[in-house]
């Protein structure tokens, strides 16, 4: 951190070393030395333990992100970031825009504190010494107009930089939003304390005020020596200090006098941070750009597949997370959004994203003995992150099994981190581990026995699956024996639970009036293994998905389109990467495309609804529009949730969760969503996913909520503004 | 130590089940087949034993039970040390033929344990623990929840098994090996074994295929019972819904109780 321009008598610049005598530079130098070593070794010990990572296959989206190119996922949301995203700390201000432009100035300031050392140094230790060797006088760049725009920068920037270090003190420490908060989602039994982190909090804060502080005492100190000459009012800020000081009437002499002890007070807090850096939660400066840039929505979408060549399932030791994955855990700022967003978290549930990366950050740092002196938790007993290594297993002992099944999937985490951590293909990776050894619900295991056995969850015959269509008084293609256009995959639970049926066959007389040609797979289709991936059963996600795409390979059709937005995430993310690529839409794509070219002909409805974006649909997959351009053809009045489209909240039931047992939570997910609802003045809560229907059916009554918010899929409300031609009995009834 | 675990596949009951044209059998054609549960609860206990003692466990079944394979090679992916394959007792066989096939194969490969399912849902006869133990000359037990081997004394070799009974009373029981047991449960819920571990054992392959010849057994061969007739099972009951005010609905319930002759009056 330099200290802060001003400048001598006659000459555009200032004194580098003004009023410290040699003894105080070699003084100087000697520390600054040391100071870079202990850095460097801090950083060397870090990046020494991201090469125990195996390959991630991220240098590539690294080095694109760099040059500022992203991938854009399939609604033109972008899937991975670039340096622009970094430099505007847009991640940061996303639904959180006074800390966004707090940390764009910090940012900013840091940068320009940095650059200004840089400069200072190159100029005073390597311009100056080379031009005295060669030709005999000390050269400087350091004057004039340079100079000039040179302070009056470092003056602004450093001035925005403590305000926004202020404000963000303020938020810490006065305001404290929830997310701030370090309770942890799931308690020890002895308890613990994260003091320290509160600790490491404001250690960072209150050094980087620190530095600033001393910068603009010492700056006003040395405009005071100096006589205050003109381009002083290109360092306005420092001048102000030096007005506020001969208003206090300090007189030059002493001012100068106060510059060389606040020269020192400021060189040590700055070395001090240099050195702390890698030893604490300032390690992000230099992490968390890396690990944005190379962060990928598209591993949450598209799982990673199982660890080459490992002889165990999922994540068992150090050597089994790939370097991007190490990364994240050092990555988190602990900024708590995730926290804040997560639906299990709100549930009562054990887990919270942030305590789990926390944890397993703590796991890695126990093992390795990691550097880090304060940020991290402390107990009573060695227990959980803290057992010493190889003690406990990292599935259901660091983590605990409850934690990991708790998450429903729903990506929310990943979508709010402003640093790029991926939670999601985590704690799959640690349930796949808990799935090898047979830790799971007895729910959950016999839902995976009904799946392997018949390729349903429900324990249902595979050869039951189209009994749903039994009550329609036409017969639903076999896609297997006669091309269609549309193949439709419906899914378990629009295909077997008794509550679904009549909204599946109202679908289909949908797209039989409309006109559509579509069929469906009749008993070869089965589950698509989404939510079995997600529940870490990757032997059985591979069985299932291999069954399905020979089916679809015997099958002619043209495009597909799925009823469940779980199963359309798998077919159009996942299988791909098992060699079968289709062009899968979800059934309110192709409503709203039917709606549109007048296909299917409604009168308006004039209902005022609410929608529930499924996370799967909104959050995974950006399908956002077209159920709400249906609502808009249906005359329909939108009054949207606080929470919508990307950042919507789960009903509770990915991941596998709605096989699992959930009694221990506070407030499911799903009612906690209806009670949102409950607050708008509308009278229907319309879903575009069968799974949300049963979900929010049952949370309206649990909730006390079913007399005034009726739960809807949207094909209802599609067939109940059809206008069906009337039937033409003769031409005496026909009307114009 | 070997324990040998005698395996039945039978239809999954979640399958519409039909009776063939002749009346006297299930159509097996399209029906899928999956492990009788109460074998299971035999393997996880036999596993548990073998965690215990380090005892080799065989998971045997017939060639003759539909989708067999699938169990055995789920029994390795769960542990077991071995997984066989036996042939040669026909088309359909009944308990009794089932028995004197697992009897030829134990009289070549002798079992210090046998467990199996103390029975199956397709015949619920519970037969074949004590068929077994007959043709072998072996003590039996059945309806066994838990097996233990017993470590001192140790002479001679014998497990204390632990049979439950109505009104929560227990007995547990010292059977000298070898012997057959007939499992109810098991000590715990049978483990999972995870599809990428059972297709990896599959892969692999390894299930031998033993033709053990059938042991001696009575004159007919089988168990000298026929079946004469199946019939789907009768609709029991059904429920009667009684509507309108709470005296009028009073007043049918007094009705039917008096109708049924339950109450008089
Ligand atoms: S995916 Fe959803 S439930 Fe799972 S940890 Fe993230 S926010 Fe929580
Ligand atoms: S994981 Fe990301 S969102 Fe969660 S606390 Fe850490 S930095 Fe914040």
């Amino acid at each position: 951190m330099p200290e802060h321009p001003g400048a001598v008598a006659l000459e555009v610049t200032r004194t580098v070393f003004q009023g410290i005598d040699l003894a105080g530079k070699s003084l100087f130098y000697v520390v600054s030395t040391a100071v870079i070593l202990v850095f460097l070794y801090g950083w060397y010990r870090r990046v020494d333990k991201y090469r125990q990572g195996r390959p991630a296959g991220r240098g590539a989206t690294f080095w694109r992100a760099v040059r500022g190119k992203a991938d854009v996922g399939p609604a033109g949301r972008r899937d991975t970031r670039t340096v622009g995203t970094l430099a505007a700390s847009s991640t940061i201000a996303r639904r959180d825009t006074s800390a966004g432009i707090a940390h764009f100035f910090i940012f900013w300031g840091f940068i320009v504190a940095f650059v200004a050392t840089v400069i200072l140094t190159i100029d005073h230790d390597i311009v100056g010494p080379v031009s005295n060797a060669l030709f005999g006088h000390t050269d400087s760049f350091f004057h004039g107009p340079f100079f000039v725009v040179y302070s009056l920068t470092v003056d602004t920037f450093g001035f925005a930089f403590l305000v926004a270090l202020v404000s963000m003190a303020v938020r810490r420490g006065i305001r404290r939003p929830f997310k701030l908060g370090y309770g942890r989602a799931q308690n020890p039994d002895q308890g613990y304390s994260r003091g320290r982190y509160v600790a490491g909090d404001w250690v960072f804060l209150g050094l980087l005020i620190a530095i600033l502080v001393t910068a603009y005492l010492l700056t006003g100190a040395r405009i005071l020596s100096q006589g205050d000459p003109w381009f002083t009012a290109l360092t306005p800020f420092g001048r102000t200090v030096a007005e506020i000081y001969s208003g206090l009437g300090m007189t030059p002499a002493a001012a100068a006098t106060v510059h060389t002890y606040l020269w020192w007070v400021h060189a040590a807090l700055a070395l001090a941070f240099v050195a702390y850096i890698p030893y604490s939660k300032a390690m992000h400066i230099l992490v968390d750009g890396v690990n944005l840039l190379a962060s990928d929505r598209r591993a949450t979408r598209d799982l990673p597949g199982p660890v080459p060549g490992a002889d165990h399932a999922g994540y068992q030791q150090i050597s089994d997370f790939t370097w991007k994955e190490l990364l994240d855990l050092d990555a988190c700022t602990k900024c708590g959004r995730c926290h804040d967003v997560c639906p299990a978290r709100t549930a009562g549930a054990p887990l919270s994203p942030r305590d789990l990366i926390l944890d397993l950050r703590q796991w890695v740092d126990t093992a390795e003995h990691g550097i880090t002196l304060l940020d991290r938790e402390s107990r009573p007993d060695a227990t959980g992150p803290l057992a010493p290594a190889g003690e406990v297993p990292i599935a259901g002992g660091v983590i605990p099994a409850a934690t990991l099944w708790a998450c429903t999937t729903c990506m929310a985490c990943v979508d709010i981190c402003p640093v790029g951590v991926e939670h999601v293909p985590l704690i799959v990776e640690l349930r796949r581990s808990l799935v090898e050894e047979g830790q799971m619900d007895p729910t959950l295991q016999t839902a995976m026995k009904n799946l392997a056995t018949q390729g349903n969850s429900f324990g249902k015959s595979a050869r039951m699956r189209a009994r749903w269509t039994k009550g329609l008084d036409f017969t639903v293609t076999d896609a297997r024996k006669e091309p269609v256009t549309y193949l439709w995959y419906v899914g378990d639970y629009a295909s077997f639970d008794d509550r679904l049926q009549e909204n599946s066959r109202l679908l289909a007389r949908l797209l039989h009036d409309a006109g559509v040609s579509f069929g469906i797979l009749y008993e070869d289709e089965w589950n698509s293994g989404n939510d079995v991936r997600r529940a870490g059963e990757e032997g059985l996600y591979e069985m299932l998905a291999e069954h399905n795409i020979a089916a679809l390979a015997a099958a002619g059709f043209q495009e597909i389109f799925t009823t469940d937005p779980h199963t359309l995430n798998t077919l159009r993310n996942e299988y791909p990467a098992r060699g079968a690529s289709y062009t899968v839409w979800h059934y309110t794509e192709l409503l709203a495309h039917l709606l549109d070219t007048g296909a299917l002909p409604v009168r308006p409805l004039g209902r005022t609804v609410t929608y529930h974006d499924p996370c799967y649909l909104a959050r995974y997959n950006e399908v956002v529009q077209a159920p709400r351009r249906i609502l808009t053809a249906l005359g329909c009045e939108l009054v949207e949730m606080p929470r919508n489209r990307a950042n919507t909240f789960c009903c509770g039931a990915g991941g596998g969760r709605i096989w699992m047992d959930d009694s221990m939570l506070t407030e499911r997910p799903s009612e906690n969503r209806i009670r949102e609802a409950a607050l708008l003045d509308v009278g229907y809560f319309v879903v575009s996913c069968p799974k949300d229907m049963t979900m929010y059916s049952d949370a309206a009554k649990t909730t006390g909520n079913d007399a005034t918010l009726t739960v809807l899929d949207i094909t209802r409300l599609v067939d109940e503004a059809l206008v069906r031609p009337a039937p033409s009995v003769g031409a005496m009834d026909v009307l114009t | 130590m070997r324990i040998v675990v005698p395996m039945k596949a039978v239809p999954d009951l979640v399958e519409e089940i039909e009776i063939t044209a002749d009346g006297t059998g299930i159509d097996r054609e399209y029906l899928k087949f999956v492990l009788n549960e109460w074998d299971d609860q035999a393997l996880e206990e036999a596993l548990l034993v073998k965690e215990a003692t380090g005892a080799e466990v065989v998971a045997l079944g017939l060639g003759s039970d539909p989708d067999i394979d699938a169990s055995l090679y789920t029994a390795i992916a769960k542990g077991a040390d071995r997984a066989v394959r036996l042939t040669g007792a026909g088309e359909v066989p009944d308990t009794a033929t089932r028995a004197r096939a697992v009897a030829g194969y134990l009289r070549d490969h002798p079992a210090d344990l046998v467990i199996t399912g103390v029975q199956a849902p397709d015949d619920l006869d519970g037969q074949l623990p004590a068929t077994l133990g007959a043709l072998l000359g072996h003590p039996h037990v059945s309806v066994v929840v838990s097996v233990a081997l017993v470590t001192d004394p140790p002479e001679p070799p014998a497990v204390r098994v632990r049979q439950e009974f109505a009104g929560g009373r227990a007995a547990e029981l010292v059977v000298d090996l070898p012997a057959v047991i007939g499992l109810q449960a098991a000590r715990q819920a049978p483990r999972y074994a995870p599809i990428s571990r059972i297709r990896q054992v599959m892969a692999a392959g390894g299930i031998e295929q033993v033709d053990p010849g059938l042991a001696p057994g009575s004159a007919t061969g089988a168990s000298g019972l026929a079946v004469r007739r199946m019939h789907a099972p009768e609709k029991t009951s059904h429920a009667q819904m009684l509507t309108g005010s709470a005296d009028e609905v009073a007043g049918q319930i007094v009705d039917l109780l008096r109708s049924r002759g339950l109450v008089k009056g």
